[in-house]
Protein backbone atom coordinates (compact mmCIF):
# COMPACT_ATOMS: atom_id res chain seq x y z
CA UNK A 1 0.00 0.00 0.00
CA UNK A 2 1.28 3.59 -1.05
CA UNK A 3 2.14 5.60 1.67
CA UNK A 4 -0.44 9.07 1.18
CA UNK A 5 2.13 12.20 1.22
CA UNK A 6 1.31 14.39 4.08
CA UNK A 7 -1.52 16.66 3.22
CA UNK A 8 -0.72 20.04 5.18
CA UNK A 9 -3.86 21.44 3.84
CA UNK A 10 -6.08 18.76 4.96
CA UNK A 11 -4.00 18.87 8.60
CA UNK A 12 -4.77 22.22 8.91
CA UNK A 13 -8.81 21.54 8.27
CA UNK A 14 -8.05 18.95 10.52
CA UNK A 15 -6.71 21.01 13.56
CA UNK A 16 -9.65 24.07 12.70
CA UNK A 17 -12.01 21.43 12.94
CA UNK A 18 -10.75 19.75 16.94
CA UNK A 19 -10.71 23.72 17.72
CA UNK A 20 -14.15 24.42 16.61
CA UNK A 21 -15.65 21.31 18.24
CA UNK A 22 -13.79 22.36 21.53
CA UNK A 23 -15.26 25.59 21.26
CA UNK A 24 -18.63 24.45 21.01
CA UNK A 25 -18.65 21.84 23.37
CA UNK A 26 -20.21 23.78 25.97
CA UNK A 27 -23.53 24.70 23.78
CA UNK A 28 -23.65 21.43 22.04
CA UNK A 29 -23.85 19.78 25.82
CA UNK A 30 -26.33 22.51 26.56
CA UNK A 31 -28.45 21.50 23.94
CA UNK A 32 -28.18 18.02 24.64
CA UNK A 33 -29.09 18.66 28.02
CA UNK A 34 -32.70 19.63 27.63
CA UNK A 35 -34.00 16.74 25.94
CA UNK A 36 -32.15 14.77 28.11
CA UNK A 37 -33.49 16.37 31.35
CA UNK A 38 -37.01 15.62 29.62
CA UNK A 39 -36.47 12.50 28.62
CA UNK A 40 -34.71 11.42 32.13
CA UNK A 41 -37.62 12.50 33.61
CA UNK A 42 -40.79 10.88 31.63
CA UNK A 43 -38.70 7.61 31.79
CA UNK A 44 -39.66 8.13 35.49
CA UNK A 45 -42.55 8.74 34.93
CA UNK A 46 -43.16 5.85 32.39
CA UNK A 47 -42.02 3.18 35.50
CA UNK A 48 -44.38 4.85 37.56
CA UNK A 49 -47.42 4.68 35.34
CA UNK A 50 -46.37 1.35 34.88
CA UNK A 51 -46.15 -0.01 38.85
CA UNK A 52 -49.85 1.94 39.00
CA UNK A 53 -51.03 -0.21 36.04
CA UNK A 54 -49.32 -3.67 37.45
CA UNK A 55 -51.21 -2.23 40.84
CA UNK A 56 -54.62 -1.74 39.96
CA UNK A 57 -54.48 -5.28 37.48
CA UNK A 58 -52.76 -7.28 40.58
CA UNK A 59 -56.19 -8.88 41.69
CA UNK A 60 -57.14 -9.71 37.86
CA UNK A 61 -60.00 -7.02 38.21
CA UNK A 62 -60.63 -3.60 37.05
CA UNK A 63 -63.00 -2.28 39.56
CA UNK A 64 -65.52 0.44 37.89
CA UNK A 65 -63.75 3.03 39.57
CA UNK A 66 -60.18 2.20 38.91
CA UNK A 67 -61.17 2.83 35.29
CA UNK A 68 -60.71 6.38 36.00
CA UNK A 69 -57.18 6.21 37.33
CA UNK A 70 -56.54 3.77 34.43
CA UNK A 71 -57.84 6.23 31.86
CA UNK A 72 -55.77 9.28 33.92
CA UNK A 73 -52.65 6.61 33.04
CA UNK A 74 -52.83 6.14 29.95
CA UNK A 75 -53.47 9.48 28.90
CA UNK A 76 -50.04 10.49 30.74
CA UNK A 77 -48.15 7.89 28.97
CA UNK A 78 -49.53 9.60 25.78
CA UNK A 79 -48.38 12.86 27.03
CA UNK A 80 -44.92 11.21 28.13
CA UNK A 81 -44.20 9.68 24.53
CA UNK A 82 -45.21 13.13 22.24
CA UNK A 83 -42.86 14.62 24.12
CA UNK A 84 -40.54 11.49 24.16
CA UNK A 85 -40.75 11.97 20.23
CA UNK A 86 -39.84 15.56 20.26
CA UNK A 87 -36.60 14.91 22.31
CA UNK A 88 -35.38 12.25 20.38
CA UNK A 89 -35.63 13.81 17.36
CA UNK A 90 -33.79 16.71 18.61
CA UNK A 91 -31.06 14.70 20.02
CA UNK A 92 -30.96 12.39 16.59
CA UNK A 93 -30.40 15.84 14.96
CA UNK A 94 -27.74 16.80 17.15
CA UNK A 95 -25.55 13.46 17.19
CA UNK A 96 -25.90 13.72 13.14
CA UNK A 97 -24.84 17.22 12.86
CA UNK A 98 -21.54 16.37 15.01
CA UNK A 99 -21.17 13.06 12.73
CA UNK A 100 -21.54 15.13 9.89
CA UNK A 101 -19.46 18.09 10.78
CA UNK A 102 -16.29 15.32 12.04
CA UNK A 103 -16.41 12.25 10.91
CA UNK A 104 -13.44 10.79 9.58
CA UNK A 105 -14.69 8.89 6.93
CA UNK A 106 -16.15 11.42 5.00
CA UNK A 107 -12.34 12.64 4.45
CA UNK A 108 -12.82 11.83 1.12
CA UNK A 109 -14.11 12.98 -2.13
CA UNK A 110 -18.46 12.45 -2.68
CA UNK A 111 -21.16 13.51 -4.32
CA UNK A 112 -22.78 15.91 -1.97
CA UNK A 113 -25.66 18.17 -1.66
CA UNK A 114 -23.92 21.07 0.43
CA UNK A 115 -27.17 22.21 2.31
CA UNK A 116 -26.09 18.88 4.43
CA UNK A 117 -22.80 20.17 5.80
CA UNK A 118 -24.48 23.44 6.10
CA UNK A 119 -27.34 22.68 8.17
CA UNK A 120 -25.24 19.89 10.51
CA UNK A 121 -23.16 23.34 11.05
CA UNK A 122 -26.34 25.42 12.21
CA UNK A 123 -26.94 22.66 14.23
CA UNK A 124 -24.14 22.55 16.43
CA UNK A 125 -24.25 26.82 15.90
CA UNK A 126 -28.26 26.60 17.92
CA UNK A 127 -27.13 27.49 20.94
CA UNK A 128 -24.65 30.14 19.63
CA UNK A 129 -27.41 32.03 18.14
CA UNK A 130 -30.32 31.09 20.36
CA UNK A 131 -32.56 34.10 20.86
CA UNK A 132 -30.15 36.84 19.45
CA UNK A 133 -29.53 35.57 15.75
CA UNK A 134 -32.29 35.00 13.27
CA UNK A 135 -31.01 32.24 10.61
CA UNK A 136 -33.01 32.68 7.46
CA UNK A 137 -32.48 30.08 4.83
CA UNK A 138 -33.49 30.50 1.65
CA UNK A 139 -32.57 27.65 0.32
CA UNK A 140 -32.41 26.65 -3.56
CA UNK A 141 -32.24 23.27 -5.32
CA UNK A 142 -28.68 23.00 -5.94
CA UNK A 143 -28.28 19.09 -6.48
CA UNK A 144 -25.07 17.59 -5.20
CA UNK A 145 -21.09 18.77 -6.09
CA UNK A 146 -18.30 16.46 -6.09
CA UNK A 147 -16.11 18.10 -2.81
CA UNK A 148 -14.32 17.01 0.03
CA UNK A 149 -17.53 17.51 2.71
CA UNK A 150 -15.50 17.92 5.67
CA UNK A 151 -13.06 20.70 4.34
CA UNK A 152 -16.16 22.46 2.70
CA UNK A 153 -17.88 21.63 6.27
CA UNK A 154 -15.56 23.41 8.29
CA UNK A 155 -15.14 26.48 5.75
CA UNK A 156 -19.10 26.56 6.31
CA UNK A 157 -18.82 26.40 9.64
CA UNK A 158 -16.05 28.90 10.25
CA UNK A 159 -18.19 31.65 8.17
CA UNK A 160 -21.00 31.28 10.19
CA UNK A 161 -19.16 31.36 13.19
CA UNK A 162 -17.79 34.87 11.75
CA UNK A 163 -21.28 36.34 10.54
CA UNK A 164 -22.50 35.54 14.17
CA UNK A 165 -19.97 36.72 16.18
CA UNK A 166 -19.92 40.18 13.99
CA UNK A 167 -23.61 40.63 14.83
CA UNK A 168 -23.73 43.10 18.68
CA UNK A 169 -27.18 42.27 19.97
CA UNK A 170 -29.65 40.86 17.78
CA UNK A 171 -29.20 40.21 14.26
CA UNK A 172 -29.96 38.12 11.28
CA UNK A 173 -27.90 35.33 9.46
CA UNK A 174 -29.18 34.90 5.57
CA UNK A 175 -28.01 31.72 3.98
CA UNK A 176 -28.68 31.56 0.08
CA UNK A 177 -27.89 28.55 -2.26
CA UNK A 178 -28.07 28.87 -5.87
CA UNK A 179 -27.39 26.49 -8.96
CA UNK A 180 -25.72 27.82 -11.69
CA UNK A 181 -24.92 26.37 -15.19
CA UNK A 182 -21.28 25.66 -14.20
CA UNK A 183 -21.74 25.36 -10.50
CA UNK A 184 -23.33 26.28 -7.31
CA UNK A 185 -23.31 29.60 -4.92
CA UNK A 186 -23.90 29.82 -1.30
CA UNK A 187 -24.28 33.65 0.46
CA UNK A 188 -23.91 33.95 3.55
CA UNK A 189 -24.91 37.35 4.50
CA UNK A 190 -25.10 38.87 7.93
CA UNK A 191 -26.38 42.26 9.54
CA UNK A 192 -23.41 42.89 11.79
CA UNK A 193 -20.52 44.79 12.20
CA UNK A 194 -19.09 44.78 8.69
CA UNK A 195 -15.20 44.88 7.56
CA UNK A 196 -13.93 48.39 7.11
CA UNK A 197 -12.91 49.16 3.75
CA UNK A 198 -9.11 49.56 4.16
CA UNK A 199 -8.84 45.45 5.64
CA UNK A 200 -11.14 43.76 3.40
CA UNK A 201 -8.53 43.24 0.39
CA UNK A 202 -6.39 41.97 3.34
CA UNK A 203 -8.74 39.37 5.43
CA UNK A 204 -7.87 36.09 4.06
CA UNK A 205 -3.57 37.08 3.39
CA UNK A 206 -1.56 35.04 5.98
CA UNK A 207 -1.59 35.89 9.72
CA UNK A 208 -4.00 39.16 8.86
CA UNK A 209 -5.94 39.92 12.08
CA UNK A 210 -6.88 43.45 13.81
CA UNK A 211 -6.66 43.64 17.19
CA UNK A 212 -10.17 43.47 17.65
CA UNK A 213 -11.23 41.25 14.98
CA UNK A 214 -13.69 38.35 15.72
CA UNK A 215 -11.70 35.67 17.10
CA UNK A 216 -9.67 33.12 14.80
CA UNK A 217 -10.76 35.58 11.64
CA UNK A 218 -7.26 35.51 10.62
CA UNK A 219 -6.42 31.98 10.07
CA UNK A 220 -9.90 30.47 9.52
CA UNK A 221 -10.40 33.14 6.48
CA UNK A 222 -7.12 31.82 4.62
CA UNK A 223 -8.10 28.14 4.95
CA UNK A 224 -11.25 28.77 4.02
CA UNK A 225 -9.71 30.63 0.86
CA UNK A 226 -7.25 27.42 0.71
CA UNK A 227 -9.94 24.92 0.34
CA UNK A 228 -12.15 26.59 -1.82
CA UNK A 229 -9.04 26.51 -4.10
CA UNK A 230 -8.69 23.03 -3.99
CA UNK A 231 -12.06 23.00 -5.48
CA UNK A 232 -11.78 25.04 -8.25
CA UNK A 233 -14.28 27.67 -6.36
CA UNK A 234 -13.84 31.19 -5.23
CA UNK A 235 -14.81 33.07 -2.12
CA UNK A 236 -15.66 36.49 -2.05
CA UNK A 237 -16.61 39.35 0.51
CA UNK A 238 -18.99 42.46 0.01
CA UNK A 239 -18.79 44.43 3.02
CA UNK A 240 -20.36 47.65 4.50
CA UNK A 241 -19.38 49.26 8.33
CA UNK A 242 -22.37 48.99 9.93
CA UNK A 243 -24.40 46.91 7.92
CA UNK A 244 -22.95 43.75 7.85
CA UNK A 245 -21.16 41.63 5.28
CA UNK A 246 -21.72 39.16 2.32
CA UNK A 247 -19.34 36.25 1.85
CA UNK A 248 -19.90 34.24 -1.57
CA UNK A 249 -19.07 30.85 -2.31
CA UNK A 250 -19.07 29.76 -6.03
CA UNK A 251 -17.91 25.82 -6.25
CA UNK A 252 -17.62 24.23 -9.61
CA UNK A 253 -19.86 20.81 -10.04
CA UNK A 254 -16.80 18.73 -10.32
CA UNK A 255 -13.60 18.74 -8.99
CA UNK A 256 -10.45 19.63 -11.15
CA UNK A 257 -8.40 17.45 -13.00
CA UNK A 258 -5.83 16.47 -10.54
CA UNK A 259 -7.67 17.71 -7.47
CA UNK A 260 -6.93 14.65 -5.57
CA UNK B 1 -56.26 26.48 54.35
CA UNK B 2 -59.36 24.71 53.98
CA UNK B 3 -59.28 21.04 53.00
CA UNK B 4 -61.00 21.51 49.41
CA UNK B 5 -57.97 24.17 48.56
CA UNK B 6 -55.86 23.18 45.74
CA UNK B 7 -52.26 24.71 45.43
CA UNK B 8 -51.55 25.89 41.77
CA UNK B 9 -48.22 25.54 40.72
CA UNK B 10 -47.05 27.77 37.46
CA UNK B 11 -44.08 26.26 35.31
CA UNK B 12 -42.35 28.97 33.34
CA UNK B 13 -39.73 27.29 30.15
CA UNK B 14 -39.20 28.37 26.80
CA UNK B 15 -38.80 24.51 25.99
CA UNK B 16 -42.27 22.91 25.31
CA UNK B 17 -40.37 19.22 26.29
CA UNK B 18 -39.42 20.42 29.30
CA UNK B 19 -42.89 21.61 30.56
CA UNK B 20 -44.16 18.28 28.93
CA UNK B 21 -42.13 16.58 31.26
CA UNK B 22 -43.05 18.20 34.05
CA UNK B 23 -46.86 18.42 33.37
CA UNK B 24 -46.46 14.97 32.86
CA UNK B 25 -45.04 13.80 36.45
CA UNK B 26 -46.76 16.51 38.39
CA UNK B 27 -50.59 15.35 36.88
CA UNK B 28 -49.33 11.75 37.59
CA UNK B 29 -48.55 12.18 41.27
CA UNK B 30 -49.54 15.38 43.04
CA UNK B 31 -53.19 16.75 43.04
CA UNK B 32 -52.08 20.47 42.37
CA UNK B 33 -53.83 22.89 39.52
CA UNK B 34 -50.56 22.95 37.18
CA UNK B 35 -50.10 25.65 34.83
CA UNK B 36 -47.63 26.07 32.30
CA UNK B 37 -46.11 28.87 29.71
CA UNK B 38 -43.39 29.51 27.62
CA UNK B 39 -43.53 32.82 27.57
CA UNK B 40 -42.28 35.20 30.52
CA UNK B 41 -44.68 37.76 29.83
CA UNK B 42 -47.69 35.30 29.85
CA UNK B 43 -46.77 34.13 32.98
CA UNK B 44 -46.71 37.33 34.73
CA UNK B 45 -50.49 38.01 33.84
CA UNK B 46 -51.41 34.57 34.96
CA UNK B 47 -49.41 35.50 38.37
CA UNK B 48 -51.33 39.00 38.15
CA UNK B 49 -54.49 37.79 37.69
CA UNK B 50 -54.42 34.11 39.44
CA UNK B 51 -53.60 33.15 42.53
CA UNK B 52 -50.21 31.26 42.85
CA UNK B 53 -48.63 29.24 45.27
CA UNK B 54 -45.18 27.63 43.66
CA UNK B 55 -43.45 29.44 40.67
CA UNK B 56 -40.66 27.05 39.14
CA UNK B 57 -39.16 29.12 36.18
CA UNK B 58 -36.16 28.23 33.46
CA UNK B 59 -32.95 30.56 33.65
CA UNK B 60 -32.38 30.92 30.08
CA UNK B 61 -35.57 32.67 28.22
CA UNK B 62 -35.81 34.56 25.58
CA UNK B 63 -36.76 38.36 26.09
CA UNK B 64 -36.84 37.84 29.58
CA UNK B 65 -34.09 35.81 32.09
CA UNK B 66 -35.62 33.78 34.92
CA UNK B 67 -34.15 35.68 37.77
CA UNK B 68 -35.98 38.72 36.28
CA UNK B 69 -38.91 36.88 35.65
CA UNK B 70 -38.96 35.94 39.28
CA UNK B 71 -37.93 39.23 40.40
CA UNK B 72 -41.02 40.61 38.97
CA UNK B 73 -43.03 37.53 40.39
CA UNK B 74 -42.09 39.01 43.76
CA UNK B 75 -43.43 42.28 42.94
CA UNK B 76 -46.81 41.26 42.06
CA UNK B 77 -47.13 38.43 44.66
CA UNK B 78 -44.24 38.31 47.40
CA UNK B 79 -46.01 34.90 49.16
CA UNK B 80 -45.88 32.50 46.25
CA UNK B 81 -42.11 30.40 46.74
CA UNK B 82 -39.95 30.53 43.43
CA UNK B 83 -37.78 27.80 42.01
CA UNK B 84 -35.11 28.35 39.47
CA UNK B 85 -34.58 25.35 37.14
CA UNK B 86 -31.51 25.66 35.18
CA UNK B 87 -29.25 23.93 32.52
CA UNK B 88 -26.52 26.49 33.61
CA UNK B 89 -25.58 25.96 37.45
CA UNK B 90 -22.98 28.52 38.79
CA UNK B 91 -22.56 30.17 42.21
CA UNK B 92 -22.82 33.61 40.08
CA UNK B 93 -26.32 33.03 39.11
CA UNK B 94 -27.22 31.41 42.23
CA UNK B 95 -25.91 34.24 43.86
CA UNK B 96 -28.10 36.68 41.93
CA UNK B 97 -31.31 34.73 41.73
CA UNK B 98 -31.13 34.37 46.15
CA UNK B 99 -30.72 38.31 46.12
CA UNK B 100 -32.51 39.94 43.71
CA UNK B 101 -35.27 37.18 42.74
CA UNK B 102 -35.46 35.79 47.07
CA UNK B 103 -34.94 32.70 45.60
CA UNK B 104 -36.81 29.62 47.40
CA UNK B 105 -34.74 26.69 46.12
CA UNK B 106 -32.40 26.40 43.00
CA UNK B 107 -32.82 23.32 40.93
CA UNK B 108 -30.42 22.08 38.61
CA UNK B 109 -31.38 20.20 35.28
CA UNK B 110 -31.52 17.46 34.57
CA UNK B 111 -33.62 17.19 37.63
CA UNK B 112 -34.70 14.09 39.84
CA UNK B 113 -38.70 13.67 39.94
CA UNK B 114 -38.88 12.91 43.62
CA UNK B 115 -36.53 15.85 44.66
CA UNK B 116 -38.59 18.41 42.49
CA UNK B 117 -41.76 16.79 43.84
CA UNK B 118 -40.70 17.37 47.44
CA UNK B 119 -39.17 20.92 46.76
CA UNK B 120 -42.74 21.89 45.61
CA UNK B 121 -44.66 20.45 48.14
CA UNK B 122 -42.39 21.85 50.23
CA UNK B 123 -42.86 25.43 48.60
CA UNK B 124 -45.98 25.15 48.78
CA UNK B 125 -46.23 24.80 52.82
CA UNK B 126 -43.79 27.42 53.22
CA UNK B 127 -46.32 29.89 51.06
CA UNK B 128 -49.53 28.86 52.93
CA UNK B 129 -47.97 29.50 56.32
CA UNK B 130 -46.60 32.55 55.03
CA UNK B 131 -50.21 33.62 53.91
CA UNK B 132 -51.38 32.08 57.30
CA UNK B 133 -49.59 33.72 59.09
CA UNK B 134 -50.25 37.13 56.90
CA UNK B 135 -53.72 36.52 57.69
CA UNK B 136 -53.44 36.44 61.12
CA UNK B 137 -51.54 39.62 61.25
CA UNK B 138 -53.73 41.77 59.92
CA UNK B 139 -56.28 39.84 61.77
CA UNK B 140 -54.52 41.08 65.08
CA UNK B 141 -54.08 44.22 63.52
CA UNK B 142 -57.54 45.12 63.47
CA UNK B 143 -58.80 43.60 66.82
CA UNK B 144 -55.67 45.82 68.11
CA UNK B 145 -57.46 49.11 66.38
CA UNK B 146 -60.95 47.62 67.54
CA UNK B 147 -59.52 47.30 71.58
CA UNK B 148 -57.64 50.90 71.32
CA UNK B 149 -60.91 52.52 70.47
CA UNK B 150 -63.30 50.69 73.08
CA UNK B 151 -60.86 51.39 75.05
CA UNK B 152 -60.68 55.38 74.58
CA UNK B 153 -64.57 55.26 74.63
CA UNK B 154 -64.32 53.30 78.10
CA UNK B 155 -62.04 55.97 79.21
CA UNK B 156 -64.31 59.09 77.55
CA UNK B 157 -67.26 57.10 79.37
CA UNK B 158 -66.07 56.87 82.92
CA UNK B 159 -64.19 60.18 83.13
Amino acid sequence: MAVRSPDPLAEAVNSAKVATLGALAAGVAHELNTPMGALNSNHDVLKRALARLQDILADEVVEPDELDEVRRIVAAINDVLQVNDLAVTRMVRLVTSLRTFGRPDRAQRDHVDVREPIEAALTLLAHETRDRVTIARDFGEIGTVECYPQELGQVFMNILMNAIQAIEGSGTVTVRTRAFADGVRIDIEDTGVGIPAQNLERIFDPGFTTRNSRVGMGLGLLLAREVMDRHGGRIEVRSEPGRGSTFSLTLPYALPHGGA
Amino acid sequence: MSASYTPTVLLVDDEEMVLGALRSFLQLETTYRILTTTLPQQALDTIRSDLVDVIVADFMMPDMDGIEFLRRARDLRPHASRILLTGYADVQNAIRAINEAGLYYYLEKPWDNDRLRLVIRNGVERSSLVNELDARNTALESTNVELLSLRHRLIKAFL
